[in-house]
Parts: structure tokens; C-alpha cells; sequence
């Protein structure tokens, strides 16, 4: 098998990418941040960092700390309001070489709605992206992804106001990640991003004060990983929509355990943070590994994470 | 017409490494393309050689001929592992990035170092003493054997005065307490040093009428203006401030910048922190 035969295309809703790679909102800018240091062509989406109905100044500072295999933010959705991003921003993103995609986030049902018809309703922005589960605004009002009924309201609205991919951000902060995952898939979704990033805090021992402004914040990179690549396996097995898997991916390793646990394409953020040249070098080693394993095309191992072995040694107790 | 980037991702060499006292280390790298377009006040991210998670954000202190040089405190995990590099070892450094200081025509500047602030102001001095004004550096640290590299701004040019915590060497007490005893104030002040040095700067540049420039540091993530992580309150219609919405729409006047991308330099009278 020769590597520029391999099939890394990916379709997520109606969205055909050349790329199962995508750019995680928030980290990347709107792409033109990242231009000088990466081939746009060579990915295949940019998520747009989240944009609300009104315009948010975002959290107090500090924003970020690095934490051990990873960092801690609290940004706080700082973005200009729908209004404005429509007049000054949105126009830029038609000369993007790759696809992008709207982030929506709200505090109501009726804000997301507003928004993510607005957004839809613009030719630059291919599919949409509802971020119901970003950690760093709940004391506003609860995370919409950590109750089942609230995400099923919130994307039957955002699905009644658009044909256009709606790809439901999933929050990891849930007992049961899959039940939510099957309300946005009956609700209308498209495709799940799994995960958003799982909530933590870190505290100066000198100080007595916690790192961040908005004292707690959003764990993100490597420390996640395992993290998320169980929420993908457990929501694959629960809806049939495909699956956008993230959280601390930085190698070719760490997106095949993603598309072996059930995602249909990754998505980087942190690992941005690294080197900005990791997403085209996880395309190119992810064709290399597939003609190695003799596949044609990436589809062939998603999900394909081989879990039925059975345990030789048991005791009674051990069936419970 | 959009402006083309200078920056990339250069892959360089390690070609000189020195301690320069317990804990401060100067890197010295072969990378003639970083150096060819790196302005004063520009600083650099440095991917990590181990693959630890985020690159790191380091000033640039020299960048002449073929040759960029960093100078960083060993803090943290990160800056510790670029501490052990050795000669000849490779390195990716993205850069030059930011907005640096604004020299003009400026005959007399006055520069305010603190710590590990004084890597990123050597070559605003090159700059200024190039264009023949008189370049006083006002250098602050907790200790003597600190107060690295002062040598080197005596011998560039500049009227060097020093200030220490603990009384070792010059003044005993804060840089800024140095600035404001001066009887000829500058025409324009630049400072890099931890931030409550610079909220000093700032005052007393405010009480002497004289404009300040301050280069900021903060954590980062991108460096790139990517995720606004590293913001500073800036005043809302001042020139640096992001495209915002104006304030009338919302109340505040004030709007968050970033520091990686609309700074790491920004005016003192301009900020609200
Ligand atoms: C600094 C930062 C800002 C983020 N902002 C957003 C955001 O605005 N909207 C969103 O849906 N996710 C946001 N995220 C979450 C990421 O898109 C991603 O889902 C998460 O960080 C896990 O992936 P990673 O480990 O590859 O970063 C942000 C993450 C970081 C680190
Ligand atoms: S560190 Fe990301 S915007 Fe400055």
C-alpha cells in the first residue's frame, strides 16, 4: 500500500473533508493566528473560538496556568458579540484554504438559537459547532451538556433554525456521557465533539489564592487523554453519528487511539500549543501507519478498538 | 493589503550555552533567519525538545549576523530542561512575534530593568545608541551576582545604574525609587521586569511626564493571539486595543489585549491594571 493512496477523508453531517483533523475552538484563533507556521490546506477544519449572542469581555486575569502534562484556562468566552463578529470578522474566514466551522455558545436556549441562525446564515462558515459545555461561565447559569434535557432542548432549537452540520460539544464533567450523547443525536445533532475540557483548579501555595481569576477553570492536554479516549468509546457505542475525538492529542499514537475508540476525526488544540506543526505531521504519519497496516482508507479502523477478549481467570465473586 | 508575517518556525542550533550566575543561562543559537528579522521588544516560543506540553515564551536578547541569543532564569520545568541544552543540540524556536518598543527619535531614553527582565532590552539599547541618543539603564535585581550581563550594556554604551534588594551592589532599594531621584528625566522610558516593578515604572513615569513603554509578561499558551489567554486591560480607544466593540454598546471602557499579540509591549498611560 503506498501513502498517497491512503483515504484520509472524513464526512461529518455534510461536511467533506480532505482532512480528519480539525483545529479545537478557542485555541486556534480564527487560522489566520496559525498561517505562518502551518499549511492551512493541510488540515482539514478550524473550529472558531466561541462567539455569543452579546459581547463578553471574558474572565479576569489570570487566564492560564500550565499544570503537568497540560494547563488549566479560564478565558471566559471573551468574544464582540454576534453583531460585530458578523460585520468585522466573519467576512475573513472565505479565504481560509480549509474549512470553517462556527462555535456557538449561550446561556439560554433562546440565545443559542438566535446566534446559531445568524452564524448558519453566512456562506464563510461550512457547519456549526454548539458549545454547550463550556466549564469556565456555569456560575451564570448551569452547563447545558450536564443535563440531559437541557441538551436536548438546546439542539432541537439550534437544529430548527439551520440545515447546516451541527456538530454538539459534549462536557467530560457528567456521570454518563452517553446518555447525553443519545438526547443530542434525537435531538438532531449531526456529530458530537467529545470532549470539551474537564474541570479542575490549582492554588499558589504562597498566596493562598487559586491560579486562575475565575478560580476554577478547564483542564486541557495530555493529563486528559484517557479521559476522553473513554468518552469516545462510550459514546460511540451509543449513537451511530459520528464523533470528533479530542483532548491532549500531540501524536499520530494518540489520534489512533481516538479513531480506534470510535472517532470519525480528532481535533488538536493544546497540542497547537506545543509545536504548530503537529496536525500536519499527525496526517502525514497517519497515512504512513495506514499503508503499513495495509488499509486504504482511515474509515476502515474506526471504532475498531478490539475489546471482546475474554478473562481466563475468574472466582465466584468475580461475576458480579 | 495584509502585511506578510516575518515569523515561522526555525529549526536552529544550540551554539553557545553559558550560566551566567546560579540559575540564569544564555543560549546562544545559529539561526540567521530569526536573527535577519527580530526587532527590540520581539520575544520567541521554544518548543520544548523533551515534547513536554506548551512551548515557552522567551525574550530575545541578542539577534545580529547569524546569531540569536536567549537569556532566561531556570523556573520551572520547562526553562530547566532548555537550561541542560548542550552546543550543537537542535531546537525549534517560532518567532519573532509580538509588537516591540517604539524608539522614534527619542535623544534621551532611560531603560528599566528588573531580574530577568534585562533580556529584553539590550536590543532596544543597540537601537537607541545606534540612532545616538543617551541610554541610561536602570538595573534592578535581589542581589549582585544577579545583575548579569551589566558589563555588557557599559560596554555597548549606556550609563549603567544599578540597584539591589539587600544593599550588595548600588542603590539599596527599588530601581523605579532610583528612576524617580534622576534630576534629568528622559524623554521616553522602556521597562521589562516582573510586574509590580512596572507598575512603579508606570507611576513614576506618569509623575515625571514622561512617556514609558512596558513590555509585559504573562503565562501563555499560543503566543500566537490564538486563544486570549495572556490579556491585559487596555483603555478601549487607545491604538493597540483589539477590534471590540465600542464601549457605549456595553458600559465598560476598557477592553482585554493581548499581550502575545497587541503587545508584549504596550503604552503605561494606556493600560488599566
Ligand atoms: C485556551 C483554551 C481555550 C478554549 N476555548 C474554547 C472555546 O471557546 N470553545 C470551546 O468549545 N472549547 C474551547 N476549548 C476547548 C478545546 O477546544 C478542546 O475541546 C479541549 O481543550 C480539549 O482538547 P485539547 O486537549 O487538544 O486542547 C478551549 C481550550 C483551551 C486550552
Ligand atoms: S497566549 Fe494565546 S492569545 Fe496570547
Amino acid at each position: 500500500m503506498n501513502t498517497h493512496s491512503v483515504d484520509l477523508s472524513v464526512t461529518i453531517g455534510k461536511l467533506e473533508l480532505p482532512y480528519p483533523t480539525f483545529m479545537g475552538s478557542g485555541c486556534y484563533g480564527s487560522g489566520e493566528e496559525f498561517a505562518p507556521f502551518v499549511d492551512l490546506s493541510r488540515i482539514g477544519a478550524v473550529v472558531l473560538k466561541s462567539v455569543t449572542r452579546l459581547p463578553r469581555l471574558g474572565n479576569p486575569t489570570p487566564r492560564l496556568v500550565h499544570t503537568p502534562a497540560g494547563m488549566l484556562n479560564a478565558i471566559g468566552l471573551q468574544n464582540p458579540g454576534i453583531d460585530w463578529y458578523l460585520d468585522h470578522d466573519v467576512k475573513k474566514f472565505a479565504e481560509r484554504p480549509c474549512a470553517v466551522v462556527g462555535s456557538v455558545a449561550g446561556f439560554s436556549v433562546d440565545d443559542y438559537a438566535y446566534t446559531v441562525e445568524r452564524l448558519a446564515a453566512r456562506d464563510e462558515i461550512k457547519a456549526i459547532e454548539l458549545n454547550i459545555s463550556c466549564p469556565n461561565v456555569a456560575h451564570e447559569g448551569e452547563t447545558f451538556a450536564c443535563d440531559p434535557r437541557l441538551t436536548a432542548n438546546v439542539v432541537r432549537a439550534a437544529r430548527a433554525t439551520t440545515d447546516k452540520t451541527l456538530i454538539v460539544k459534549l462536557s467530560p464533567n457528567v456521570t454518563d456521557i452517553a446518555g447525553i450523547a443519545r438526547e443530542a443525536e434525537a435531538a438532531g445533532a449531526d456529530a458530537l465533539a467529545v470532549i470539551n475540557t474537564v474541570r479542575g483548579m490549582a492554588i499558589d501555595v504562597e498566596t493562598w489564592r487559586p491560579r486562575l481569576g475565575n478560580v476554577t477553570g478547564g483542564l486541557s492536554g495530555p493529563a486528559i487523554r484517557p479521559i476522553a479516549v473513554l468518552a469516545v468509546y462510550e459514546v460511540a457505542r451509543a449513537v451511530k453519528i459520528p464523533i470528533v475525538g479530542q483532548g491532549g492529542i500531540e501524536t499520530v499514537t494518540d489520534a489512533l487511539e481516538f479513531f480506534l475508540a470510535g472517532a470519525s476525526a480528532v481535533s488538536i488544540g493544546t497540542g497547537n500549543f506545543t509545536d504548530p506543526r503537529i496536525p500536519v505531521r499527525i496526517v502525514d504519519e497517519l497515512a504512513e501507519y495506514l499503508a503499513r497496516r495495509n488499509c486504504a482508507s482511515l474509515r476502515q479502523i474506526v471504532g475498531k478498538a478490539n475489546v471482546g477478549f475474554a478473562n481466563p481467570y475468574q472466582f465466584e465473586g468475580d461475576e458480579g | 493589503m495584509p502585511t506578510v508575517s516575518p515569523s515561522a518556525v526555525h529549526d536552529v542550533t544550540v551554539i553557545d550555552r553559558r550560566e551566567l550566575a546560579p540559575g540564569i543561562v544564555l543560549i546562544g543559537l545559529h539561526a540567521p533567519a530569526l536573527a535577519r528579522v527580530t526587532r527590540p521588544g520581539h520575544f520567541a516560543m521554544v518548543i520544548p525538545p523533551s515534547g513536554e506540553t506548551a512551548a515557552t515564551a522567551l525574550g530575545i536578547y541578542e539577534a545580529h549576523d547569524e546569531r540569536v541569543s536567549l537569556l532566561f532564569f531556570a523556573v520551572g520545568k520547562r526553562t530547566h530542561e532548555l537550561a541542560t541544552l548542550k552546543i550543537g543540540d537542535p531546537l525549534g524556536v517560532i518567532g519573532p512575534l509580538g509588537n516591540g518598543f517604539t524608539i522614534g527619535d527619542a535623544r534621551d531614553v532611560a531603560i528599566v530593568a528588573g531580574g530577568v527582565g534585562i533580556a529584553s532590552v539590550l536590543l532596544p539599547a543597540q537601537r537607541a545608541l545606534a540612532a545616538g541618543a543617551r541610554v541610561r539603564l536602570y538595573y534592578g535585581a535581589r542581589t549582585r551576582d544577579l545583575l548579569v550581563e551589566r558589563e555588557r550594556f557599559a560596554a555597548e554604551g549606556c550609563d549603567v545604574l544599578v540597584a539591589t534588594d539587600d544593599g550588595s551592589d548600588g542603590y539599596r532599594g527599588y530601581v523605579t525609587e532610583l528612576l524617580a531621584q534622576t534630576h534629568e528625566p528622559p524623554e521616553l522610558i522602556l521597562a521589562c521586569g516582573p510586574s509590580p516593578m512596572l507598575r512603579a515604572v508606570a507611576r513614576t513615569a506618569g509623575e515625571m511626564n514622561v512617556p514609558a513603554q512596558l513590555s509585559l509578561e504573562e503565562t501563555f499558551a499560543c503566543g500566537v493571539g490564538g486563544c486570549w489567554g495572556c490579556v491585559v486591560p487596555l483603555v478601549r480607544d487607545s491604538a493597540q486595543a483589539p477590534s471590540f466593540p465600542p464601549a457605549e454598546r456595553q458600559g465598560s471602557d476598557v477592553v482585554y489585549a493581548r499581550i502575545c499579540k497587541e503587545g508584549p509591549v504596550f503604552w503605561a498611560h494606556e493600560l488599566r491594571w
